[in-house]
């Protein structure tokens, strides 16, 4: 009996504690819980700093999502209307939300870093068929409102390559160099 | 047969393989990028280094020193040998996988890389590339460049507009410029510049001109080159493949159908060493876009008032029916009559016969309406076609070739390519026509006769056979009046057909002393057939007292114009003969009559109306087609056919090689399979059909056409092995990198089906002598019209590719240097042709004098713009227009 009886204060002191201690839930959708930075939410279409698509319409999302949740049609960038730089982009672009597990697998095999898993976890819909968001739901706003796509580039010959370069790799390699600095 | 030993495994390979060659049977792989099987080895791209060595032998024994476990020593070459340029000889060892080897591969990839771009991810050839392969498989790994190190160059310049060039991309293979030169035999492609300035360049006006461009985006090893058709539109590892067969002419080559959300992305060839090898023609590759027109018909239509209308299914089968059944009980059905293109499969052929000869009762059937009304020769083919087992890539050294009257080039591209190899290999090809071809230009010895004169030509041969006793009569019956017939000499006929006298005789004697002989005639010899009875008798003697019947390598092969032609005769879509090619006694009407005989028309994947601007409705008028042809303008039911790509079935090709082929689409809305539509039809008019699908009238034809016996679509099936699809990146199992890699499989897809003089080998046949028509009022100097083809056309399946039409040539008219001058048109200018009939047409061209035709002769291209229906043969009048 007085087991059972140190089990009840035990009890009343663990109800005690949290009555006072601050609650744990939060008043969802008021407030929302913040998430971690590498959270894999709604994925996002990013620009570059220009305000062209970073996507080159490259498939390779879709060929590397477990789920087959992307589809991307790819055309042709042309001079009086760019979409991104080189001479590929993403005319189509959908994301079947329903079917997508979240796994970031699409951002890693991005090779110019367009498609990101953002931080949007609100994904709820009245049908199937707004589950499938398209490259206007998923494309960001670009930096400034006149550097939207398509446009006309000024200096076309400086987008030429698809592949954005690795930054601080102006300067073309002494090999020699790089040999004697290895041995 | 020297015996090598490679990575320590030994193998006995024929003498003069090459090492890269002696590896593959031992699944030693030794990457490459300039070597390919089907050229001749350059040893440009230095990929394949590997370690090469010969047994070290005792001078004073010549036996090979051994060491002590009593293998033989091995002096290894103090440097890296290219495997593909080296040459097996006995004793040879050869080593892979050692440190040097491994190193001077991954310097090479290095390099290779040190101009190539970083655009794998945008590249049409990411996914089937072998420089991504070799690069994972053989390369650093890591990259010791900057992207901004690499040499650049203005990305995507069009080569043609078939053809897009990313110079950057260009590892300087020269496989592109090889295969032009030697295999299309059409040298257009060059090396411009030096060093790391050098780049692909045409020498040709309109660009990179050529029928086979398209086979340069399969081999190149990289995506320098790549299609401008399937440019973007998918990446290589989203598209599934389809085991079709081409439906653009009648070689029959094998096709995948790279398809993806339903529609064909790109048309690319599957590798059939008896057919296509690993080649197609640009019509082929580009051609397929009409499958997708908007202009398809998708419903049924019918006629009402005077306007068609869409209706359902339903009504348009009770239409056909209610309008059907009084015509059969009014005109009988001699008044009915079908007309069937030789471009559908078998089973709608076999289907179509059987709804005329068994539901309806009547025998009026053709197929030989439009370009295929020239079709002949059944008899010959039915008896003596080119043996089971024949392989035109194969022929060499013992076999003589003649070819009669075709123009492979433009009618039967790959042929072409075929038979130029074969006389490289050492076949004697000799060619006979009316005009220069481009078949000349592979051809041992060539004859242009005089148009008109075929049979004098032949009956020169044969005169020469006589004179010279070369024929073989132990499988003929001679008729007594043979050898009185042919009274002239062969310096006589020689004469009168315009070719040299001496000539051919040594031709008479190359052909009937070699081994192996095979004729093929093309178009243009079916015109003279037809017009000239002489011509098949002669054919027919040339070929049983020359003997070249019955065997492999031996035979005739007629050059019909479509895919379907063999098929057409073999299922019986002819007034005189029934499925099977045999011989009916109450013969319907032919294609000629029915134009103004029948009361009622049934016309299936055809349109006269396009041939014949006289044609009319004849009272009832079924048409079934993939478009609103000028034909179903005119009907009173218009039904919609399924494209070939969006259904199964069998089409025969010119050797008689029956292929199966895929469905690789959905049809589109409401079209149907042509034979669907006929057994609806037969059904409606009470038949007791039941054929779930097209393998099931398939086996039906087995049972009924003693050819087609044992070809169901099983067994068919298996011999056209389809290959999976690139399924990852950089995968080494998938077919295009198989081709690019020069990995060939020896794949015979299709069954042959034997001829009389195969399967009765006792069978004797007559030969018998007719004395020509008597020709002479026809005015010497009235210049002869012969009728040639384009490639490329004005048809109705061409004009939705939008990519190809700036290669369709102007129609020109080419006229001899000696008439040119005579008539004083200069290269260039504008004649008028006037033809001597009734009413009076008038043709105005660009005139092209060069060397192709004979004096006395123009040639005009009858597919193209503004010279569609030009009579073969008329008599015309040609005048500078001023």
């Amino acid at each position: 009996m007085f087991e059972g009886l140190v089990a009840l204060v035990k009890g009343m002191l663990t109800t005690g504690r949290e009555m006072t201690s601050p609650p744990v839930t939060y008043q969802y959708p008021e407030v929302k819980k913040p998430v971690p930075p590498r959270f894999r939410g709604r994925h996002e279409l990013k620009r570059h700093e220009n305000g062209l698509e970073k996507c080159i319409g490259c498939s390779l999302c879709a060929a590397a999502c477990p789920a087959d949740a992307i589809y991307v049609v790819p055309a042709a960038n042309q001079d009086n209307e760019r979409y991104s730089p080189g001479e590929r982009y993403a005319a189509t672009y959908e994301i079947n939300l329903l079917r997508c597990i979240f796994c970031g697998f699409c951002e890693e095999a991005c090779p110019t870093g367009a498609i990101v898993l953002e931080h949007d976890y609100e994904l709820a819909y009245y049908d199937r068929r707004s589950a499938i968001i398209t490259k206007e739901q998923l494309l960001v706003a670009p930096p400034k409102p006149n550097m939207g796509t398509p446009r006309v580039m000024p200096d076309p010959g400086n987008l030429y390559a698809a592949i954005p370069p690795i930054k601080g790799g102006t300067e073309p390699v002494n090999i020699v160099e790089m040999a004697k600095a290895k041995q | 047969m020297p015996n090598v030993t490679i990575d320590g495994q030994t193998i006995q390979v024929p003498a003069g393989t090459l090492v890269v060659e002696a590896a593959k049977p031992l699944g030693v792989h030794i990457p490459v990028f300039c070597y390919h099987p089907k050229m001749q080895p350059v040893g440009m791209c230095r990929m394949c280094l590997v370690e090469v060595g010969t047994p070290r032998m005792d001078p004073a024994t010549k036996q090979p020193v051994l060491d002590e476990n009593g293998a033989p020593m091995i002096n290894w070459m103090p440097k890296l040998q290219a495997g593909c340029a080296t040459i097996v000889s006995e004793g040879m060892a050869i080593r892979t996988t050692t440190p040097t080897v491994v190193d001077a591969r991954r310097s090479v990839i290095e390099f290779l890389l040190t101009s190539h771009p970083l655009d794998c991810p945008i590249c049409d050839k990411g996914g089937e590339c072998p420089l991504q392969d070799h690069t994972l498989h053989y390369g650093p790994g890591k990259s010791r460049f900057y992207v901004e190190s690499k040499f650049h160059n203005e990305k995507s310049v069009p080569l043609s507009p078939l053809i897009m060039l990313d110079r950057e991309r260009c590892i300087q293979c020269a496989r592109c410029i090889r295969f032009q030169d030697e295999i299309a035999g059409e040298p257009v492609l060059g090396f411009a510049d030096r060093g790391r300035g050098l780049e692909i360049t045409t020498f040709d006006d309109p660009p990179f001109n050529s029928n086979f461009s398209g086979n340069t985006i399969d081999i190149c090893p990289v995506g320098a080159l790549t299609s401008r058709d399937f440019r973007f539109t998918a990446r290589v590892f989203e598209l599934n493949d389809h085991a079709s067969v081409c439906q653009h002419c009648s070689v029959g080559c094998n096709i995948n159908i790279g398809e993806r959300d339903n529609t064909i992305k790109r048309i690319t060839p599957r590798e059939n060493e008896a057919v296509n090898e690993i080649w197609l023609c640009d019509k082929g590759r580009f051609v397929h876009h009409f499958a997708h027109a908007e202009e398809r018909l998708t419903t049924p239509m019918i006629r009402a008032d005077t306007d068609l209308k869409p209706v359902s299914w339903y009504e348009a089968l009770t239409f056909i029916a209610n309008r059907l059944r009084p015509a059969l009980s009014e005109g009988g059905a001699k008044t009915i009559a079908g007309l069937a293109g030789d471009r559908v499969s078998n089973e709608d052929l076999y289907l179509f016969q059987k709804l005329f000869r068994e539901v309806l009762g009547s025998n009026n059937l053709d197929h030989r309406i439009g370009w295929s009304q020239w079709n002949a020769g059944q008899e010959l083919v039915k008896n003596f076609g080119a043996g089971v087992g024949t392989n035109l890539g194969e022929l060499g050294k013992g076999t003589t070739i003649l070819v009669l009257g075709a123009d492979p080039q433009n009618e039967q591209p790959v042929i072409r390519l075929r038979l130029a190899k074969a006389a490289k290999q050492g076949a004697n090809l000799m060619v006979a026509n009316g005009r220069v071809t481009k078949l000349n230009d592979s051809a041992k010895q060539s004859f242009v006769y005089k148009y008109g004169e075929e049979a004098s030509f032949l009956f020169g041969i044969l005169r020469a056979f006589l004179d010279g006793q070369l024929e073989k009569s132990e499988r003929a019956n001679v008729d007594a009046n043979f050898a009185l017939g042919l009274n002239l000499s062969v310096a006589d006929y020689a004469e009168r057909a315009g070719v040299n006298a001496d000539a051919l005789q040594q031709l008479a004697a190359n052909f009937a002393l070699s081994e192996n002989g095979i004729i093929l005639f093309g178009r243009e010899f079916m015109f003279a057939m037809q017009n000239e009875p002489a011509l098949e008798a002669a054919l027919n003697a040339l070929v049983v007292l020359s003997g070249h019947f019955g065997n492999k390598n031996n035979g005739v092969i007629a050059l019909y114009p479509h895919n379907n032609s063999m098929g057409a005769f073999d299922m019986g879509i002819l007034p005189n003969g029934s499925a099977g090619r045999n011989a009916l006694q109450d013969a319907g009407m032919s294609a000629k009559d029915m134009l103004t005989k029948a009361k009622v028309l049934y016309v299936m994947a055809a349109d006269p109306a396009r041939d014949d601007p006289k044609f009319r409705n004849p009272g009832f008028m079924i048409v079934q087609d993939l478009f609103l042809t000028e034909t179903a303008q005119k009907a009173d039911v218009v039904l919609p056919a399924a494209s070939w790509a969006e259904r199964d079935g069998t089409f025969t090709n010119t050797e008689r090689r029956v292929q199966y082929f895929q469905r690789s689409l959905e049809p589109m809305q409401n079209a149907r399979a042509d034979w669907e539509i006929v057994q609806t039809i037969a059904k409606q008019l009470g038949a007791q059909w039941n054929y779930p699908s097209a393998s099931d009238v398939m086996n039906e034809i087995t049972r009924d056409v003693p050819q087609y016996a044992k070809m169901s679509h099983e067994r068919l099936r298996v011999t056209a092995r389809r290959r999976s699809s690139v399924q990852t990146v950089g995968g080494d199992s998938a077919e295009p990198v198989q081709i690019a890699l020069g990995e060939l499989f020896g794949d015979m897809s299709g069954v042959q089906w034997a001829t009389v003089s195969e399967t009765n080998a006792d069978a004797k046949f007559e030969v018998k002598f007719i004395a020509p028509k008597a020709d002479g009022n026809v005015a010497a100097n009235v210049p002869y019209m012969a009728v040639t083809r384009s490639l490329l056309d004005r048809g109705s399946a061409i004009q939705f590719s939008q990519i190809v039409q700036p290669r369709v040539p102007n129609a020109n008219v080419e006229i001899n240097s000696h008439d040119a001058e005579e008539w004083n048109i200069a290269d260039g200018e504008r004649v008028k042709i006037t033809f001597e009939m009734k009413p009076p047409r008038v043709l105005e061209l660009n005139a092209q004098v060069d060397g192709t035709v004979p004096q006395g002769t123009i040639a005009v291209a009858n597919n193209l713009q503004g010279t569609e229906n030009l009579p073969m043969g008329a008599r015309v009048k040609v005048t500078k227009n001023v």
